[in-house]
Protein backbone atom coordinates (compact mmCIF):
# COMPACT_ATOMS: atom_id res chain seq x y z
CA UNK A 1 0.00 0.00 0.00
CA UNK A 2 2.49 2.62 0.85
CA UNK A 3 4.68 1.57 -2.26
CA UNK A 4 1.88 2.71 -4.31
CA UNK A 5 2.53 6.28 -6.28
CA UNK A 6 -0.79 7.48 -4.45
CA UNK A 7 0.82 6.86 -1.07
CA UNK A 8 4.50 8.18 -2.16
CA UNK A 9 2.55 11.54 -3.21
CA UNK A 10 0.04 11.80 -0.46
CA UNK A 11 1.63 10.62 2.47
CA UNK A 12 4.66 12.60 2.88
CA UNK A 13 2.10 15.93 2.30
CA UNK A 14 -0.01 15.06 5.21
CA UNK A 15 2.42 14.44 7.55
CA UNK A 16 4.35 17.39 6.90
CA UNK A 17 1.54 20.36 6.58
CA UNK A 18 -0.45 17.72 9.28
CA UNK A 19 2.65 17.89 11.91
CA UNK A 20 3.28 21.48 11.23
CA UNK A 21 -0.05 22.65 11.61
CA UNK A 22 0.15 20.57 14.71
CA UNK A 23 3.01 21.92 16.07
CA UNK A 24 2.16 26.18 15.01
CA UNK A 25 -1.06 25.67 17.04
CA UNK A 26 0.28 23.82 20.38
CA UNK A 27 2.78 26.98 20.19
CA UNK A 28 0.18 29.81 19.99
CA UNK A 29 -2.40 28.18 22.72
CA UNK A 30 0.61 28.23 25.00
CA UNK A 31 1.80 31.64 23.84
CA UNK A 32 -2.38 32.84 24.35
CA UNK A 33 -2.52 31.01 27.81
CA UNK A 34 0.65 32.67 29.28
CA UNK A 35 -0.59 35.79 28.22
CA UNK A 36 -4.01 35.58 29.26
CA UNK A 37 -2.59 34.09 33.06
CA UNK A 38 0.15 37.46 33.14
CA UNK A 39 -2.88 39.58 32.52
CA UNK A 40 -5.12 37.98 35.06
CA UNK A 41 -2.12 38.29 37.54
CA UNK A 42 -1.76 42.01 36.73
CA UNK A 43 -5.71 42.34 36.86
CA UNK A 44 -5.33 40.69 40.56
CA UNK A 45 -2.55 42.09 41.58
CA UNK A 46 -4.65 45.17 40.54
CA UNK A 47 -7.43 44.55 42.39
CA UNK A 48 -5.22 43.58 45.75
CA UNK A 49 -3.79 47.05 45.58
CA UNK A 50 -7.31 48.44 45.41
CA UNK A 51 -8.46 47.02 48.32
CA UNK A 52 -5.36 47.79 50.66
CA UNK A 53 -5.86 50.97 49.31
CA UNK A 54 -9.56 50.96 50.23
CA UNK A 55 -8.97 49.82 53.84
CA UNK A 56 -6.06 52.62 54.30
CA UNK A 57 -8.19 55.41 56.04
CA UNK A 58 -9.73 52.73 57.83
CA UNK A 59 -6.17 51.03 59.65
CA UNK A 60 -5.01 55.00 59.85
CA UNK A 61 -7.93 55.48 62.19
CA UNK A 62 -7.98 52.12 63.56
CA UNK A 63 -11.50 51.39 62.94
CA UNK A 64 -11.53 47.16 63.13
CA UNK A 65 -15.18 47.25 62.30
CA UNK A 66 -15.01 48.91 59.37
CA UNK A 67 -12.06 46.72 58.07
CA UNK A 68 -13.76 43.88 58.91
CA UNK A 69 -16.73 44.92 57.00
CA UNK A 70 -14.81 45.31 53.95
CA UNK A 71 -13.03 42.02 53.96
CA UNK A 72 -16.17 40.36 54.70
CA UNK A 73 -17.94 42.24 51.27
CA UNK A 74 -14.83 41.54 49.73
CA UNK A 75 -15.16 37.81 50.31
CA UNK A 76 -19.14 37.49 49.55
CA UNK A 77 -18.49 38.61 46.13
CA UNK A 78 -18.56 35.56 43.33
CA UNK A 79 -15.39 34.46 42.05
CA UNK A 80 -13.15 35.66 45.28
CA UNK A 81 -12.38 32.00 47.19
CA UNK A 82 -10.33 33.52 50.48
CA UNK A 83 -9.45 36.84 51.42
CA UNK A 84 -7.69 38.32 54.57
CA UNK A 85 -4.76 40.59 56.19
CA UNK A 86 -2.40 39.03 58.49
CA UNK A 87 0.19 41.21 60.27
CA UNK A 88 4.22 40.70 59.64
CA UNK A 89 4.38 38.05 62.61
CA UNK A 90 1.48 35.90 60.31
CA UNK A 91 -1.07 36.48 62.32
CA UNK A 92 -4.29 36.63 60.37
CA UNK A 93 -6.48 40.14 62.05
CA UNK A 94 -9.37 39.94 59.37
CA UNK A 95 -10.61 37.17 57.32
CA UNK A 96 -13.88 36.73 55.42
CA UNK A 97 -13.30 32.76 56.71
CA UNK A 98 -14.30 34.36 60.87
CA UNK A 99 -12.64 31.08 62.22
CA UNK A 100 -9.12 32.11 60.24
CA UNK A 101 -9.14 34.86 62.57
CA UNK A 102 -5.93 34.92 65.51
CA UNK A 103 -4.29 31.88 64.00
CA UNK A 104 -1.15 32.30 62.09
CA UNK A 105 -0.39 31.40 58.80
CA UNK A 106 2.27 28.72 57.61
CA UNK A 107 5.38 30.58 56.13
CA UNK A 108 5.88 27.31 54.23
CA UNK A 109 2.85 27.11 52.50
CA UNK A 110 3.21 28.21 48.40
CA UNK A 111 2.40 31.76 48.99
CA UNK A 112 4.69 32.70 51.82
CA UNK A 113 7.95 30.46 50.76
CA UNK A 114 8.86 33.13 48.20
CA UNK A 115 9.47 36.02 50.80
CA UNK A 116 10.37 33.48 54.08
CA UNK A 117 12.68 31.15 51.62
CA UNK A 118 15.57 32.73 53.34
CA UNK A 119 16.78 33.66 56.58
CA UNK A 120 15.80 37.45 56.30
CA UNK A 121 12.27 38.11 54.37
CA UNK A 122 12.36 39.82 51.09
CA UNK A 123 10.74 43.51 51.19
CA UNK A 124 9.43 44.08 47.55
CA UNK A 125 8.10 40.96 44.94
CA UNK A 126 7.14 41.77 41.67
CA UNK A 127 3.69 40.90 40.20
CA UNK A 128 4.26 37.43 39.09
CA UNK A 129 5.90 36.34 41.99
CA UNK A 130 3.09 37.67 44.20
CA UNK A 131 0.99 34.91 42.34
CA UNK A 132 0.58 31.33 43.12
CA UNK A 133 -1.36 28.95 41.66
CA UNK A 134 -2.93 25.89 43.93
CA UNK A 135 -6.09 23.78 44.01
CA UNK A 136 -7.94 24.76 46.95
CA UNK A 137 -10.26 22.17 48.97
CA UNK A 138 -13.17 22.51 47.38
CA UNK A 139 -11.03 21.47 44.48
CA UNK A 140 -11.23 25.26 42.94
CA UNK A 141 -8.46 26.34 41.17
CA UNK A 142 -7.51 29.22 42.54
CA UNK A 143 -5.36 32.38 41.43
CA UNK A 144 -3.76 33.97 44.60
CA UNK A 145 -2.45 37.05 45.38
CA UNK A 146 -0.23 38.38 48.00
CA UNK A 147 -0.38 42.52 48.58
CA UNK A 148 2.29 43.75 51.15
CA UNK A 149 0.95 46.43 53.05
CA UNK A 150 4.10 49.09 53.71
CA UNK A 151 4.89 51.00 56.30
CA UNK A 152 4.06 54.85 55.63
CA UNK A 153 4.86 57.94 57.68
CA UNK A 154 1.06 58.56 58.28
CA UNK A 155 1.22 54.75 59.59
CA UNK A 156 4.23 55.71 61.90
CA UNK A 157 2.75 58.84 63.28
CA UNK A 158 -0.82 58.46 63.56
CA UNK A 159 -2.65 59.08 67.24
CA UNK A 160 -3.94 55.92 67.76
CA UNK A 161 -0.83 53.32 67.58
CA UNK A 162 1.80 53.82 65.90
CA UNK A 163 4.69 51.45 63.86
CA UNK A 164 8.47 51.83 64.68
CA UNK A 165 10.00 53.81 61.08
CA UNK A 166 12.28 50.64 61.01
CA UNK A 167 9.56 48.23 60.03
CA UNK A 168 8.92 48.25 56.76
CA UNK A 169 6.13 45.67 56.07
CA UNK A 170 3.07 46.15 58.53
CA UNK A 171 1.29 43.14 57.21
CA UNK A 172 0.24 41.00 54.01
CA UNK A 173 -3.10 40.93 52.12
CA UNK A 174 -3.61 37.68 50.66
CA UNK A 175 -6.70 37.38 48.14
CA UNK A 176 -7.54 33.91 46.42
CA UNK A 177 -9.68 34.24 42.69
CA UNK A 178 -11.41 31.74 41.13
CA UNK A 179 -9.61 30.60 37.55
CA UNK A 180 -12.81 29.22 36.27
CA UNK A 181 -13.63 32.05 33.85
CA UNK A 182 -10.21 31.90 32.42
CA UNK A 183 -10.17 28.28 32.34
CA UNK A 184 -13.20 28.10 30.53
CA UNK A 185 -11.72 31.04 28.32
CA UNK A 186 -8.82 28.72 27.43
CA UNK A 187 -11.01 25.98 26.71
CA UNK A 188 -13.14 27.69 24.44
CA UNK A 189 -10.06 29.18 22.99
CA UNK A 190 -8.59 25.26 22.55
CA UNK A 191 -11.35 24.10 21.04
CA UNK A 192 -11.75 26.78 18.19
CA UNK A 193 -8.09 26.34 17.38
CA UNK A 194 -8.70 22.31 17.07
CA UNK A 195 -11.76 23.28 14.83
CA UNK A 196 -9.60 25.50 12.61
CA UNK A 197 -6.62 23.22 12.33
CA UNK A 198 -8.95 20.17 11.63
CA UNK A 199 -10.72 22.28 8.66
CA UNK A 200 -7.20 23.28 7.51
CA UNK A 201 -5.75 20.27 7.56
CA UNK A 202 -8.85 18.48 5.47
CA UNK A 203 -8.87 21.35 2.63
CA UNK A 204 -5.07 21.07 2.62
CA UNK A 205 -4.74 17.03 2.77
CA UNK A 206 -7.88 16.63 1.29
CA UNK A 207 -7.63 18.68 -1.82
CA UNK A 208 -4.46 18.00 -2.52
CA UNK A 209 -4.97 14.35 -2.50
CA UNK A 210 -8.46 15.12 -4.34
CA UNK A 211 -6.83 16.69 -7.50
CA UNK A 212 -4.29 14.22 -7.59
CA UNK A 213 -6.57 11.39 -7.69
CA UNK A 214 -8.36 13.10 -10.32
CA UNK A 215 -5.73 14.03 -12.78
CA UNK A 216 -3.24 11.68 -12.14
CA UNK A 217 -3.43 8.95 -9.88
CA UNK A 218 -6.81 7.92 -12.08
CA UNK A 219 -5.55 8.27 -15.55
CA UNK A 220 -2.22 6.56 -14.68
CA UNK A 221 -4.17 3.79 -13.60
CA UNK A 222 -6.80 3.71 -16.16
CA UNK A 223 -3.96 3.70 -18.49
CA UNK A 224 -1.99 0.90 -16.58
CA UNK A 225 -4.98 -1.15 -17.13
CA UNK A 226 -5.87 -0.68 -21.11
CA UNK A 227 -2.12 -1.38 -21.34
CA UNK A 228 -1.66 -4.68 -19.39
CA UNK A 229 -5.45 -6.07 -20.98
CA UNK A 230 -3.81 -5.15 -24.55
CA UNK A 231 -0.50 -6.98 -23.67
CA UNK A 232 -2.31 -9.62 -22.74
CA UNK A 233 -3.84 -9.36 -26.25
CA UNK A 234 -7.29 -7.94 -25.47
CA UNK A 235 -8.25 -5.17 -27.62
CA UNK A 236 -11.30 -5.07 -27.31
CA UNK A 237 -12.42 -2.42 -24.97
CA UNK A 238 -12.39 1.20 -25.62
CA UNK A 239 -8.94 3.12 -25.34
CA UNK A 240 -9.57 5.29 -22.52
CA UNK A 241 -9.94 9.68 -22.89
CA UNK A 242 -7.28 10.98 -20.95
CA UNK A 243 -6.33 14.31 -21.01
CA UNK A 244 -3.11 17.10 -20.10
CA UNK A 245 0.56 15.36 -20.36
CA UNK A 246 -0.95 11.62 -20.01
CA UNK A 247 -2.33 12.10 -23.37
CA UNK A 248 0.88 11.63 -25.07
CA UNK A 249 1.85 8.58 -23.26
CA UNK A 250 -1.64 7.55 -23.86
CA UNK A 251 -1.16 8.20 -27.60
CA UNK A 252 2.46 6.62 -28.04
CA UNK A 253 1.25 3.61 -26.36
CA UNK A 254 -1.66 3.14 -28.68
CA UNK A 255 0.49 3.66 -31.13
CA UNK A 256 2.90 1.15 -30.41
CA UNK A 257 -0.07 -1.63 -29.80
CA UNK A 258 -1.54 -0.82 -33.54
CA UNK A 259 1.93 -1.41 -34.74
CA UNK A 260 2.18 -4.37 -32.30
CA UNK A 261 -1.24 -5.48 -33.66
CA UNK A 262 -0.27 -4.97 -37.29
CA UNK A 263 3.31 -6.90 -37.16
CA UNK A 264 1.50 -10.23 -35.59
CA UNK A 265 -1.89 -9.66 -38.32
CA UNK A 266 1.08 -9.62 -41.38
CA UNK A 267 3.52 -12.50 -39.72
CA UNK A 268 -0.01 -14.50 -39.26
CA UNK A 269 -0.59 -13.70 -43.07
CA UNK A 270 2.75 -14.78 -43.63
CA UNK A 271 2.54 -18.27 -41.87
CA UNK A 272 -0.60 -19.06 -43.59
CA UNK A 273 0.49 -18.06 -47.15
CA UNK A 274 1.47 -21.46 -49.52
CA UNK A 275 5.28 -22.11 -49.45
CA UNK A 276 6.18 -20.47 -53.38
CA UNK A 277 9.34 -22.51 -53.68
CA UNK A 278 8.54 -26.37 -54.26
CA UNK A 279 10.55 -28.88 -51.92
CA UNK A 280 12.12 -30.95 -54.37
CA UNK A 281 13.09 -27.21 -55.86
CA UNK A 282 14.95 -26.37 -52.92
CA UNK A 283 18.93 -27.07 -53.08
CA UNK B 1 23.58 -3.12 -10.74
CA UNK B 2 25.43 -6.57 -10.84
CA UNK B 3 26.98 -7.44 -13.86
CA UNK B 4 28.87 -10.74 -14.21
CA UNK B 5 31.69 -11.16 -16.48
CA UNK B 6 31.92 -13.41 -19.72
CA UNK B 7 35.31 -14.58 -19.36
CA UNK B 8 36.02 -18.37 -18.65
CA UNK B 9 33.11 -20.76 -17.03
CA UNK B 10 35.60 -21.71 -13.97
CA UNK B 11 36.34 -18.20 -13.37
CA UNK B 12 32.38 -17.11 -14.22
CA UNK B 13 31.43 -19.53 -11.39
CA UNK B 14 33.65 -17.92 -8.85
CA UNK B 15 32.53 -14.19 -10.29
CA UNK B 16 29.39 -15.35 -9.81
CA UNK B 17 29.76 -16.39 -6.23
CA UNK B 18 31.35 -13.14 -5.52
CA UNK B 19 28.61 -10.98 -6.90
CA UNK B 20 26.16 -12.43 -5.04
CA UNK B 21 28.18 -12.25 -1.95
CA UNK B 22 28.23 -8.60 -2.32
CA UNK B 23 24.53 -8.50 -3.05
CA UNK B 24 23.83 -10.51 -0.64
CA UNK B 25 25.67 -8.27 1.48
CA UNK B 26 24.34 -5.09 0.30
CA UNK B 27 20.83 -6.44 0.81
CA UNK B 28 21.60 -7.36 4.45
CA UNK B 29 23.00 -3.61 5.34
CA UNK B 30 19.70 -2.09 3.18
CA UNK B 31 17.81 -4.43 5.77
CA UNK B 32 19.33 -2.72 8.75
CA UNK B 33 19.75 0.38 7.56
CA UNK B 34 15.68 0.82 6.77
CA UNK B 35 15.34 -0.55 10.88
CA UNK B 36 17.64 2.05 11.80
CA UNK B 37 15.53 4.99 12.00
CA UNK B 38 13.04 2.82 14.47
CA UNK B 39 15.92 3.07 16.90
CA UNK B 40 15.68 7.10 16.63
CA UNK B 41 12.14 6.71 17.45
CA UNK B 42 12.76 4.72 20.46
CA UNK B 43 15.41 6.82 21.52
CA UNK B 44 13.24 10.19 21.02
CA UNK B 45 10.41 8.57 22.70
CA UNK B 46 12.25 7.35 26.18
CA UNK B 47 14.00 11.39 25.94
CA UNK B 48 10.23 12.20 25.77
CA UNK B 49 9.10 10.26 28.46
CA UNK B 50 12.13 11.99 30.94
CA UNK B 51 10.75 15.05 29.83
CA UNK B 52 7.33 14.06 30.23
CA UNK B 53 8.35 13.86 34.42
CA UNK B 54 10.24 17.44 34.11
CA UNK B 55 13.56 14.73 34.10
CA UNK B 56 12.89 14.00 37.67
CA UNK B 57 14.67 11.31 37.90
CA UNK B 58 18.30 13.04 37.19
CA UNK B 59 19.76 15.12 39.94
CA UNK B 60 19.64 18.59 39.90
CA UNK B 61 22.31 21.04 38.87
CA UNK B 62 25.02 22.13 41.09
CA UNK B 63 24.31 25.98 41.61
CA UNK B 64 27.82 27.01 40.47
CA UNK B 65 27.03 25.37 37.07
CA UNK B 66 23.50 26.78 37.18
CA UNK B 67 25.22 30.52 37.76
CA UNK B 68 27.09 29.61 35.12
CA UNK B 69 24.90 28.39 32.65
CA UNK B 70 23.02 31.76 33.78
CA UNK B 71 19.44 33.02 32.74
CA UNK B 72 17.63 30.70 30.35
CA UNK B 73 16.71 32.17 27.21
CA UNK B 74 13.06 33.83 26.55
CA UNK B 75 10.14 31.57 26.22
CA UNK B 76 8.85 33.40 22.68
CA UNK B 77 13.11 33.00 21.46
CA UNK B 78 12.81 29.13 21.96
CA UNK B 79 9.29 28.76 21.09
CA UNK B 80 10.43 30.51 17.62
CA UNK B 81 13.34 28.47 17.43
CA UNK B 82 11.41 25.25 17.81
CA UNK B 83 8.92 26.53 14.68
CA UNK B 84 11.99 27.33 12.33
CA UNK B 85 13.70 24.41 13.45
CA UNK B 86 10.48 21.89 12.01
CA UNK B 87 10.19 24.13 9.05
CA UNK B 88 14.03 23.70 7.72
CA UNK B 89 13.96 19.97 9.09
CA UNK B 90 11.14 18.86 7.23
CA UNK B 91 12.14 21.12 3.91
CA UNK B 92 15.67 18.99 4.12
CA UNK B 93 13.59 15.50 4.43
CA UNK B 94 11.40 16.51 1.17
CA UNK B 95 14.33 17.99 -0.64
CA UNK B 96 16.68 14.86 0.13
CA UNK B 97 13.31 12.44 -0.73
CA UNK B 98 13.02 14.85 -3.92
CA UNK B 99 17.10 14.26 -4.89
CA UNK B 100 16.60 10.31 -3.65
CA UNK B 101 19.23 10.44 -1.19
CA UNK B 102 20.03 8.08 1.18
CA UNK B 103 20.77 10.33 3.81
CA UNK B 104 18.09 10.18 6.65
CA UNK B 105 20.10 11.68 9.75
CA UNK B 106 17.56 10.65 11.83
CA UNK B 107 19.62 10.93 15.46
CA UNK B 108 20.68 14.13 14.65
CA UNK B 109 17.09 15.05 14.94
CA UNK B 110 16.95 13.16 18.00
CA UNK B 111 19.36 15.29 19.50
CA UNK B 112 18.18 18.61 18.58
CA UNK B 113 15.24 17.97 20.14
CA UNK B 114 16.37 16.53 23.37
CA UNK B 115 17.97 19.83 23.54
CA UNK B 116 14.48 21.74 22.95
CA UNK B 117 13.12 19.95 25.99
CA UNK B 118 16.15 20.80 27.99
CA UNK B 119 15.76 24.37 26.98
CA UNK B 120 12.11 24.39 28.31
CA UNK B 121 13.10 22.87 31.40
CA UNK B 122 16.00 25.82 32.41
CA UNK B 123 13.07 28.25 31.30
CA UNK B 124 10.31 26.46 33.64
CA UNK B 125 7.93 26.09 31.26
CA UNK B 126 8.74 22.71 29.87
CA UNK B 127 5.44 21.26 30.88
CA UNK B 128 3.59 23.85 28.81
CA UNK B 129 5.40 23.29 25.66
CA UNK B 130 6.21 19.32 25.93
CA UNK B 131 3.67 18.21 23.69
CA UNK B 132 5.25 21.14 20.76
CA UNK B 133 7.92 19.44 20.81
CA UNK B 134 6.87 16.37 20.83
CA UNK B 135 4.16 16.55 17.83
CA UNK B 136 7.32 18.38 16.35
CA UNK B 137 9.49 14.93 16.85
CA UNK B 138 7.11 12.47 15.58
CA UNK B 139 6.61 14.91 12.58
CA UNK B 140 10.28 14.82 11.69
CA UNK B 141 11.00 11.41 12.74
CA UNK B 142 8.08 9.71 11.05
CA UNK B 143 8.56 11.73 7.60
CA UNK B 144 12.74 10.61 8.01
CA UNK B 145 11.53 7.32 8.48
CA UNK B 146 9.33 6.75 5.93
CA UNK B 147 12.20 8.91 3.34
CA UNK B 148 14.74 6.03 4.87
CA UNK B 149 11.74 3.23 4.41
CA UNK B 150 11.00 3.97 0.57
CA UNK B 151 14.66 4.29 -0.33
CA UNK B 152 15.83 1.17 1.42
CA UNK B 153 12.65 -0.74 -0.34
CA UNK B 154 13.43 0.68 -3.72
CA UNK B 155 17.46 -0.21 -3.24
CA UNK B 156 16.45 -3.29 -1.95
CA UNK B 157 14.14 -4.20 -4.67
CA UNK B 158 16.86 -3.12 -7.03
CA UNK B 159 19.44 -5.52 -5.32
CA UNK B 160 17.27 -8.54 -5.07
CA UNK B 161 16.38 -8.14 -9.09
CA UNK B 162 19.80 -7.97 -10.08
CA UNK B 163 20.55 -10.90 -7.84
CA UNK B 164 17.55 -12.88 -9.64
CA UNK B 165 19.03 -11.85 -13.41
CA UNK B 166 22.83 -13.07 -11.74
CA UNK B 167 21.16 -16.44 -10.59
CA UNK B 168 19.17 -17.22 -13.84
CA UNK B 169 22.33 -16.37 -15.86
CA UNK B 170 24.07 -18.71 -13.84
CA UNK B 171 21.38 -20.83 -14.14
CA UNK B 172 21.33 -20.93 -17.80
CA UNK B 173 25.52 -20.39 -18.63
CA UNK B 174 27.10 -22.34 -15.81
CA UNK B 175 26.90 -25.94 -13.76
CA UNK B 176 25.48 -27.75 -17.17
CA UNK B 177 27.83 -28.82 -20.38
CA UNK B 178 24.53 -29.40 -22.66
CA UNK B 179 23.43 -26.02 -21.66
CA UNK B 180 26.82 -24.23 -22.68
CA UNK B 181 26.68 -26.03 -26.03
CA UNK B 182 23.80 -24.70 -26.65
CA UNK B 183 25.06 -21.21 -25.43
CA UNK B 184 24.37 -18.84 -28.61
CA UNK B 185 27.33 -17.17 -27.42
CA UNK B 186 29.38 -20.05 -27.61
CA UNK B 187 28.48 -20.87 -30.67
Amino acid sequence: MFKSICAKAIVPVALTVTGFVVVCCLLLYTTIKTDLTNDAVKHSSALADTIVKSTRYAMLRSDWDTIGNIIQNIGEQKGVEHVRIFNKKGLVMFSEDPSEVDHFVDKKSAGCASCHAGPVPSATLKDMQKARHFVNERQVKVLAITAPIYNEPACFSAACHFHSPEQKLLGTLDIGLDQAPLTKTLSVMGGRMLVFSFMVLVLTVGGVAALLRKNVFQPIRTLTDFTEKAAGGNLTHCFPEIGGELERLAHHSRQLLHQRDHAMTRLQELEEEPDPVPKAKRG
Amino acid sequence: MVQPSDSLPGAETTEYHRLRREAEKKIRKLQSRANRGLWALALFIAASIGAYRNFAFLPSLPENIQSLLGESPPTELINAALIVYTFSAIILILSRMTLGSGQAGAMAHVGYLTGFYVFYFFANVLEDNFWAVFAAGVTVLALANYHLWTYCNEALRQERESLAILERREKFFGGQPSAESSDPQNG
